[in-house]
């Protein structure tokens, strides 16, 4: 289905839609308070955009170093072309340690390759465990944001839910008591868990390392108690040295939450003793979208969040209408480039404000990658009958201005007296949640010309 | 092997000319902080507590009557105070009903208050998040401004297996974003600053 569609079911609930745009609009808020506070902010930014810049130009000697490091630090790597491959090389891990029950800390990876059923359907118990991501496993849903999976959710669904699948008392959505049962839940999870699988916010080429950024600390109670420990990671995680994160670290938490840094950034570089470790690097269309000179830049994401919470179609239409693992303006310009046709409104769902831009730590200019795409779908998709001949018929007005006068003579006119239902009918999209303005009776170019008379007289 | 060189020939066949890597200079950053007042203040906005102490007696007293009720105690700090001996601890997992733990840091950042410990600090690396209280003792000379200041300390000595940056008690907004201290780590973090 299209954005619009699936924006206007989420749109039923008006008062939800009100709710999820304030939340996030708070969390943009909480974002700018907290970067404020950074002396030399903008500098941070740049060097997030040049360093990432500087990686993918020199990617593949940067993964073969990290690979020769991992190796040596008694890591085993592998590599997955695609979702299939990543998916059967995890579950050949799985196989081969016997496991049955896993525990899975947030990774928008194994979401993009729907790791969980593939591995459900061989009888193997998969629990998410942070607990939005919980939430959305419980209803059956995928994440509707990379950083608040659940933000869609209010807390009676989440009590709804926790009654039925975790055995709860009805609390009135209290979301302390949730937590606490969540926390009771899934620690018997972590406990009983046979392999630990995690993300990867940042693989060190230097050391061989990788680091992982959790609030909740689910990412170390699953991978410091399961005898195995599998990390999934994108090619584009990797960055060259150490001392890179210390820019990577500051901007991230405070572009995601405002907060100064994730409650945990977990360095994992060799297996505690008698464990084991296994890093898989995934492509999945990821090089394919680094031959795109105009889109490359989207690989530079460290998928903080921050251009979904200023988004204002994000906040109002919210991350299921996007259809895509990665939602807002970052998703609509990685989207494109696995499946035009698929994902062909997603860059049209944006005013083209450039917010996203403005917050993006790694300064992606993702409002201007939103326009490429546009001409990319525009050429090459079959458009809407209406919005095809509303264009050409644009088109050739504004090529003539004497032509584009007398339209605009009428038009005005139309606005002052044609009935609402006229104005408002079915072939005008805008006139669905709005109402245009009332015409005026000048035209700019005579308001102007009337001016620039007015002057002359007056000197 | 298949895959890996096709990954990495499409990833080379692809990539741009080489662009320069940029240098980080951190005295962009540097606002002169009050080391010790930043990190404190910081901490306490992201849930730790925060105690500052002249000497080891004033930290083990605090212990005291902070967590007097809870039985299941260690530190690696002080063999006397710890209720249980690690050596027993065959699987981490045996580590669950611990109620207090006491570690020590040589990394703290100001900027953020977060804290570093790594496998020379952590006997056993489930520790921290396992148990219900962490306590970690810093002296105030260890605090660094920022980020960069501590990876280069990190640089500076022997590279950790293991570590993490702590920052505050574990904690999640994800149901209506109310915050919620307590997730799955611990449920809640103090800080003896020393000096």
């Amino acid at each position: 289905m299209s954005h619009p569609n699936l924006a206007s079911i989420f749109n039923k609930d008006e008062k939800r839609v009100d709710w999820h745009d304030k939340a996030l609009w708070f969390v943009r808020h909480k974002r700018d308070r907290s970067v404020h506070n950074v002396k030399g902010w903008e500098s941070l930014r740049e060097l997030g955009h040049g360093i990432k810049a500087h990686t993918l130009s020199n990617i593949d000697n940067y993964l073969i170093q990290f690979e020769v490091n991992a190796l040596n630090n008694g890591v085993q790597v592998h590599w997955a072309a695609n979702a299939e491959e990543h998916n059967q090389i995890v579950h050949k891990i799985l196989k081969k340690n016997n496991a049955k029950k896993v525990v899975k800390s947030k990774s928008m990876l194994t979401e993009e390759c729907h790791l969980n059923p593939y591995l459900e359907a061989d009888g193997i118990e998969v629990i998410d465990t942070d607990l939005g991501e919980r939430i959305v496993q419980l209803a059956k849903e995928p994440p509707s944001h990379v950083v608040l999976p659940a933000i869609h959710k209010d807390r009676h669904q989440v009590d709804e839910l926790f009654q039925e699948h975790l055995g709860t008392e009805p609390c009135d959505g209290d979301p302390q008591y949730l937590t606490a049962e969540a926390r009771k839940h899934l620690r018997e999870k972590f406990i009983q868990a046979d392999v630990a699988i995690t993300g990867v916010n940042f693989a060190v080429a230097e050391t061989g390392g990788f680091v992982v950024c959790t609030n909740e600390g689910n990412a170390d109670m699953g991978a410091h108690l399961a005898p195995v420990h599998i990390a999934c990671m994108g090619v584009e995680k990797i960055i060259p040295k150490q001392e890179h994160l210390g820019v990577f670290l500051r901007l991230l938490a405070r572009s995601a939450t405002g907060q100064p840094i994730t409650t945990y950034s977990s360095h994992f570089k060799k297996p505690r003793k008698g464990a084991k470790m296994h890093i898989v690097i995934v492509d999945n269309g990821r090089s394919e979208q680094l031959s795109r000179p105009d889109f490359r830049a989207s690989l530079h994401c460290i998928r903080c969040g921050a251009c979904m919470n200023t988004c204002p179609i994000y906040r109002r239409s919210g991350g299921h209408s996007y259809d895509y693992t990665i939602p807002g303006p970052i998703g609509s310009i990685l989207s494109p480039g696995k499946d035009l046709k698929k994902y062909s409104t997603l860059p049209f769902a944006s005013t083209l404000c450039g917010s996203c831009s403005d917050v993006c730590p790694v300064k992606i200019d993702i409002h201007s990658q939103l326009y490429k795409w546009r001409q990319i779908i525009t050429k090459n998709t079959p458009q809407p009958f209406i919005k095809k001949k509303s264009m050409k018929v644009m088109g050739q007005i504004f090529a003539k201005p004497s032509q584009f006068e007398k339209i605009g003579k009428v038009a005005r006119w139309s606005l002052r007296n044609l009935p609402k239902s006229f104005i408002n009918s079915k072939p005008n999209a805008w006139g669905k949640a709005r109402d245009l303005p009332k015409g005026p009776k000048q035209s700019f170019d005579d308001w102007h010309k009337q001016r620039e008379d007015n002057k002359l007289k007056n000197k | 092997m298949a895959n890996r060189d096709t990954i990495l020939a499409s990833l080379k066949a692809n990539k741009p000319k080489l662009i320069d890597l940029p240098f980080i200079d951190a005295a962009v950053f540097d606002e002169q902080l009050d080391l010790a007042a930043e990190f404190t203040k910081i901490l306490e906005v992201v849930g730790g507590n925060v105690v500052a102490v002249s000497n080891d007696d004033e930290i083990a007293s605090h212990l005291q009557n902070s967590f007097s009720e809870l039985p299941i105690k260690y530190s690696t700090i002080d063999e006397s105070y710890g209720s249980i001996d690690l050596e027993t601890i065959a699987n981490p997992k045996d580590l669950e009903n611990l109620d207090v733990l006491v570690l020590e840091s040589t990394i703290a950042v100001a900027e953020n208050g977060a804290i570093w410990l790594a496998d020379k600090n952590l006997p056993i690396r489930v520790l921290p998040f396992i148990t219900k209280h962490l306590a970690i003792i810093i002296s105030k000379k260890d605090i660094v401004p920022y980020m960069h200041q501590a990876y280069t300390k990190l640089n500076n000595t022997e590279s950790d297996d293991y570590g993490v940056f702590i920052s505050g008690p574990s904690k999640t907004a994800d149901i209506e974003q109310s915050l919620v201290i307590g997730a799955h780590g611990a449920l809640s973090l103090t800080v003896y600053l020393k000096g």
